[in-house]
């Protein structure tokens, strides 16, 4: 599908996109929750721009775009710190929970907007590391590469977030 | 599934690290697990379910800009055909375009005047080196985007802005756009539909590729140039010790097709 992208193909580039953009979006979300569908937008612009100089597997794939997406998502948190006035549409609330109540969890399955408004709960840090372990599909080596931590800390911190998600489902009384 | 919502305290269940690395990889859970895990395994199989509706918006911009720089368009053999000497045209302005964004080397400035949006001496000034609008040609504030003029000029040279500028005259430019493109996803749809002001739109519409495969009359992105297969993005700051794709390509490793339940 990679290598039918690079050589053009629309057919597997629009695969790639609908397999990615989903996580990019729960992802970026999290980390980047009042620009993340304009962060997501660069990010696959400047993937393909470079897309035809790509070399790599699958996961070194999703590593790329994660790492684009990452990135992006500096430079936007740099740039509005800078300017500190914001529109006021990017004021308003989004569509996307900030806190979980009982009702969101309430669910015959946990589906994709309560699971994240569960993540959304934890600590920025270990959110980011669970999400690019769960929903990006990252090994431990390759989270840490992506956030500079070491590979030690990024299994304490995705383990302290999956402890604390337990504790608040527990806390929310939800059984299944 | 769920059957009972207690308003009451419950033990927190402990977890052992085997678990927790077992439910991160995405494998089920050991046999004996405790059965209070399961909420938190039927969450992290909501994070890996099926998209939702607005994850899968902005497909088309994606593909416009793919489309754009790698695409082989569908109408590319009837338009080389009718429009040989067009790429030869934005070819200056693309070049001029980065050439005033370096000269200025203000952020906003170069986006201004592509967007008709400086005073009069400087929108001149830009207007003779890049093919910025005159001045009085575009509005300086809230522009009309009915207006067929406006919309040429002062797309093309936003759209030129975003597909060219740094990181600000994108971001300004991009703002613009998605106004204009009536959503943030549409942007990259929305430029490969606006056609050099000195063209009409209505007789060569874009995405008009030449020979070369090149869309003509486009402010394409550039970055041809790059060195491929590194995804460092220019600017972006902080070294984070990223591995460029090519060097994380063991044999793979990866038996799965994916992460996502929906594969």
């Amino acid at each position: 599908m990679l290598a039918a992208a690079q050589g053009g193909s629309e057919v597997a580039f629009s695969r790639l996109w609908r397999d990615g953009n989903p996580a990019l979006l729960r992802y970026l979300r999290v980390i980047a929750p009042e620009a993340a569908e304009d962060v997501a937008a660069e990010t696959w612009l400047q993937v393909v721009r470079r897309l035809a100089g790509f070399h790599g597997d699958e996961q070194g794939w999703r590593a790329w775009l994660f790492t684009t997406a990452r990135r992006r998502a500096v430079d936007e948190a740099r740039r509005r710190s800078r300017r500190p006035e914001k529109p006021l549409e990017e004021t308003l609330p989004g569509q996307w929970p900030v806190s979980p109540d009982a009702a969101d969890l309430a669910l015959q399955n946990i589906g994709a907007r309560s699971a994240m408004a569960l993540v959304a709960q934890l600590p920025a840090h270990q959110a980011e590391v669970i999400l690019l372990r769960v929903v990006a599909g990252l090994d431990t080596q390759t989270v840490a590469r992506l956030v500079g931590r070491s590979p030690g800390a990024v299994r304490v911190a995705a383990h302290r977030g999956l402890r604390r998600m337990a504790a608040i489902l527990t806390e929310a009384g939800v059984t299944l | 599934m769920l059957n009972s919502l207690w308003p009451s305290r419950r033990a927190v269940p402990v977890i052992g690290d085997a678990s927790l690395a077992a439910l991160l990889a995405g494998a089920e859970l050991p046999a004996g697990s405790a059965p209070e895990l399961r909420p938190l395994v039927e969450a992290l199989a909501g994070l890996r379910d099926q998209p939702v509706s607005d994850e899968l918006e902005g497909e088309a911009g994606a593909l416009a800009a793919f489309r754009n720089q790698l695409g082989v368009p569908n109408t590319a053999r009837q338009r080389s055909a009718q429009t040989p000497p067009s790429r030869f045209r934005p070819r200056p302005v693309r070049a001029a375009a980065v050439a005033v964004a370096m000269v200025l080397g203000l952020g906003g400035i170069a986006t201004a005047a592509y967007a008709g949006a400086l005073p009069s001496s400087l929108q001149r000034l830009a207007h003779d080196i890049v093919g910025a609008p005159a001045p009085g040609t575009g509005p300086a504030v809230r522009p009309s985007w009915a207006s067929p003029a406006a919309r040429g000029h002062r797309a093309y040279g936003l759209c030129t802005a975003w597909a060219h500028g740094t990181h600000k005259q994108q971001a300004v430019a991009f703002r613009e756009l998605a106004a204009a493109a009536d959503g943030r996803g549409n942007v990259s749809a929305y430029c490969a539909t606006v056609a050099h002001p000195g063209t009409s739109p209505s007789h060569r519409p874009a995405p008009a590729p030449d020979r070369t495969g090149r869309p003509g009359g486009l402010p394409t992105p550039h970055g041809s140039g790059r060195p491929g297969g590194l995804p460092t993005p220019h600017g972006s700051g902080k070294p984070t010790g990223l591995p460029a794709p090519n060097s994380t390509s063991a044999p793979t490793a990866h038996p799965t097709g994916g992460p996502y339940r929906h594969l």
